[in-house]
């Protein structure tokens, strides 16, 4: 087990967590996607910290947490706003613009 | 040089203020006033010029020059007065006031904004073809060679709401301009081996030899061809007869005495080069003697009396080339001012006729001698003035021309213009038995023409009549003093004048009694003639040559260059737009406000960042 | 030792992540997820990061999963339709990622890995001393995230 190793995870987590944002259709979905991709760069960052032994990684870690929940709470606030008001969490369906 | 430019101001101002005022214009009598005025200067200018040279012995030339070029020669303006080009600026403006106040009378039932039109562009006219005599060096002359084409085409389409008037400009004006392509051709190439434009240098070089061979050739060559658009050579003649739908006075103006006459006036102006160059004189006198017999032939079977005129003059035009080919260039201007005379008077005195029975047909007229003695009397004044009868001046211009080309060494075309001579007294005394005299009198009532019409005829009766004695009574009056090629035939043989005269007498003999006497129908000889006699009444095919190479060559390249440009051309830059349509439409998916296109450009900046950073 | 607990995990993760993507049914994202976020936490573990490890189960796992099913019940949890709009594109835009990102971690110096990177009590003593005020900032982050989150999702919204 590698910094190599752990990095290599970590950059497939991300990449597949970004195809679920650039691909996936439900409003939801995308959100758990975004998630991933934070969890993919908490993993690279706390491998880091583990290889040059930096206890701040870990603390920048928390907090990159702690600000994640709060992200996520308010889009998914904003999910259910637009699942009320255009009744559809669709995103191709919240779509305005042509083109 | 005072006078020859007052020649050209005259018209040229008239033509200006009608052009630029239309309220002057369309008030007619005033219009025409103007117009005459015009032309009456530039004949007094005329006078007073031609008297000037003829006392001083020697041309007078203005030059002005107008584009000045470091190298090689400059674009000059000028003027040659000569012997030649002052008398030739005479007679046309004589012919031009006599038509014009001639119309006076004969345009007055068109409305005043039509007949300012019609004096615009007589002043017009005129103005180009005076320039056209005066100007000193090629390229003027094609300038206002083609001016004098444009004239003619408003002229000819005057009433333009005729389908055929329309037709019959267009005609006239494409196949001068043929021609022109030619005329164009041989002035360039004049030019870039004499490196002139000019009429003196160019002949002070071809005498010296600095011009010489092959360019001068093909420049003379070229130049012919114009000449032979505009004087309705064979086979360029098609577009005279049909050109009749103009009104009379200007076909008198135009298609007997003045721009016709341009193509032999120009033949005559290079006739030092011509001298030089006997392959195209030969061709020159060739296509002449052609032109005149294949002419008088079609005259023989038509019955409007302004297309049997319309033939005889191209076949006129034909004797006067042969002339210039043959090689006196003198005796071709002779003609030239003597056919002036007689053919303008003709068609005056036929427009009086068609005045007064309101139709061209002679079929139609009859016995007219007895109701209009004096248009009568000058119309026969004219009808023996080209016959050639003694003493009238079409005589001894005629006896010229044939003086000339027996003299040349050209037998059998001599022979040719006799027989022609005398088929030309034939047609136009068969008119005149048919129309003015005969045994039925035309319906209605016909009546002499006014005064206006009266003068114009009685004054060319007269000169048709003494021109010629006079000529050979005043030395030099028409002569053309220029380069001494002109043959001095003051003594011709006797056998020029015996054989002129006799074939004149026998053409008015038959026509008197086929026509007069009915001593023979001539109903059954062109029954038993058939073939021939359709052969002259299609105009011997040559505009259905004309037509088939339009349809069959001209049209399908057309339609091809078309195609191509429709297709290919307009092609190329529809596709342009088509290309641009696309790619502006897959642009603007670009801009759809979903987040996640944003989203891959952003993904696609760090793989692009992060490569150069560290995968390198 | 390390190395089989390594590579199961990541298996693991790996094939949670996938899940997540590809499942139609959110549910099943949404526990695929966990699945994913647990893992994560093993690998906190394997590299002696505990209290990690127990933040992200508590806070992710319990909490934002938590919260993305409640969402998922009143939202609808069913994508009608396809899963995917235009995948073609977006697998090759995350190979492009993957790979640029693979090939820079290679590129990386390789140093020895220290042991015993954290006890919760170093991480304490930290956050009181020299990340006190981004401790205290975020509080504030959190409280405005609760008002936004209430205010977006309350029922009668005057307009």
């Amino acid at each position: 087990m590698t910094l190599a190793h752990l990095l290599g995870v970590a950059a497939a987590v991300f990449a597949i967590g970004l195809f679920g944002v650039l691909a996936r259709r439900h409003a939801i979905g995308v959100l758990l996607s975004i998630e991933l991709m934070f969890n993919a760069v908490n993993l690279a960052i706390v491998s880091f910290a583990w290889s040059r032994g930096l206890l701040a990684g870990v603390v920048l870690v928390l907090f990159g947490i702690a600000i994640t929940v709060a992200e996520i709470a308010v889009g998914l606030a904003l999910v259910l706003l637009a699942s009320r008001v255009a009744k559809s969490v669709i995103l191709d369906d919240l779509s305005e613009l042509k083109g | 040089m005072l006078d020859a430019l007052l020649v050209l101001a005259g018209p040229l101002a008239a033509f200006a203020l009608l052009s630029v005022l239309p309220p002057l214009r369309r008030s007619g009598k005033p219009a025409a006033a103007l117009s005459i005025a015009g032309i009456g200067v530039s004949l007094l200018a005329a006078m007073a010029l031609f008297a000037r040279i003829r006392t001083a012995g020697a041309p007078s030339i203005l030059e002005i020059v107008w584009a000045p070029m470091t190298t090689g020669p400059s674009i000059t303006f000028g003027l040659l007065a000569d012997g030649i080009s002052a008398s030739m600026a005479v007679l046309v403006a004589f012919v031009a006031l006599l038509v014009q106040v001639y119309s006076l009378a004969y345009m007055s039932d068109e409305l005043p904004p039509a007949f300012g039109r019609y004096y615009t562009y007589h002043s017009l006219f005129a103005f180009a073809m005076l320039g056209l005599v005066l100007a000193h060096n090629l390229l003027q002359t094609y300038v206002f060679w083609e001016l004098v084409g444009l004239g003619s085409y408003l002229l000819i389409g005057f009433w333009f709401e005729r389908p055929a008037a329309g037709r019959a400009a267009l005609k006239a004006f494409w196949t001068t301009r043929l021609g022109d392509v030619g005329f164009a051709i041989g002035i360039v190439i004049l030019w870039s081996s004499a490196g002139t434009f000019t009429f003196t240098e160019l002949f002070a070089k071809a005498d010296s030899g600095v011009l010489t061979g092959t360019a001068l050739t093909l420049g003379v060559a070229g130049i012919y061809l114009g000449a032979m658009g505009k004087s309705a050579q064979f086979p360029f003649h098609i577009w005279l007869p049909d050109a009749m739908e103009g009104p009379t006075p200007v076909s008198a103006l135009i298609h007997a005495a003045t721009m016709v006459a341009a193509g032999v006036y120009l033949m005559v102006r290079i006739a030092p080069l011509l001298a030089h160059t006997a392959q195209v004189a030969t061709v020159v006198f060739a296509i002449g003697v052609l032109t005149a017999f294949l002419a008088a032939s079609m005259a023989l079977v038509e019955n409007d009396i302004k297309r049997i005129l319309a033939f005889s003059t191209v076949s006129q035009l034909g004797f006067m080339m042969a002339a210039c080919g043959a090689g006196s260039a003198s005796a071709a201007y002779f003609h030239l001012v003597t056919h002036a005379f007689f053919k303008a008077l003709l068609f005056l005195a036929a427009g009086s006729l068609i005045h007064a029975v309101h139709t061209n047909d002679i079929f139609k007229m009859g016995r007219l001698a007895r109701v209009m003695p004096i248009t009568s009397a000058c119309f026969a004044a004219g009808a023996l003035a080209l016959s050639g009868v003694f003493p009238t001046a079409g005589f001894f211009s005629k006896d010229e021309v044939l003086a000339a080309v027996l003299a040349g060494g050209h037998p059998i075309g001599f022979a040719i213009l006799v027989v022609t001579a005398g088929t030309t007294a034939f047609y136009i005394g068969r008119a005149f038995f048919v129309a003015m005299m005969g045994p039925n009198t035309a319906p209605g009532h016909p009546h002499e023409p006014p005064a206006a019409m009266k003068t114009p005829l009685l004054v060319l009766a007269v000169l048709a009549v003494v021109a010629g004695a006079a000529a050979r009574l005043i030395p030099g009056l028409f002569a053309t003093s220029i380069a001494p090629h002109a043959t001095a035939e003051e003594h011709a043989p006797f056998i020029v004048p015996l054989l002129g005269t006799t074939a004149a007498l026998v053409g008015l003999g038959l026509a008197f009694a086929g026509y007069q006497k009915r001593a023979f129908d001539p109903a059954n000889v062109r029954r038993a003639m058939g073939p021939l006699v359709t052969a002259l009444e299609r105009r011997w095919y040559v505009d259905d040559v004309f037509e088939f190479g339009y349809r069959f060559a001209y049209l399908k390249i057309s339609h091809a260059v078309g195609w191509v440009d429709r297709y290919i051309v307009d092609g190329l830059v529809n596709a342009v737009t088509w290309a641009t349509w696309v790619f502006a439409g897959r642009l603007t998916a670009m801009q759809s406000g979903r987040v996640q296109g944003a989203l891959y450009a952003t993904a696609f900046g760090l793989v692009v960042l992060v490569w150069l950073a560290w995968a390198r | 030792m390390r190395d089989l607990a390594f590579f199961g995990l990541a298996a693991c993760l790996l094939a949670a992540a996938l899940a997540v993507v590809t499942a139609k049914s959110l549910f099943r994202a949404a526990f695929a997820l966990s699945a994913a976020l647990v893992a994560t936490a093993g690998f906190y573990l394997l590299l002696s990061a505990p209290l990690l490890a127990a933040v992200q189960i508590l806070l992710y796992t319990g909490g934002v999963l938590t919260l993305v099913v409640f969402a998922l019940v009143v939202a609808g949890a069913n994508t009608e339709g396809a899963v995917w709009r235009k995948p073609a594109p977006a697998a090759f835009m995350s190979l492009a990622v993957f790979a640029v990102l693979a090939a820079s971690a290679r590129a990386l110096p390789e140093t020895a890995p220290v042991r015993g990177l954290e006890s919760g009590k170093d991480v304490g003593l930290l956050l009181f001393s020299d990340y006190l005020v981004p401790f205290e900032l975020l509080s504030v982050l959190l409280l405005g995230a609760v008002f936004g989150a209430l205010l977006l999702a309350r029922k009668d919204r005057p307009e």
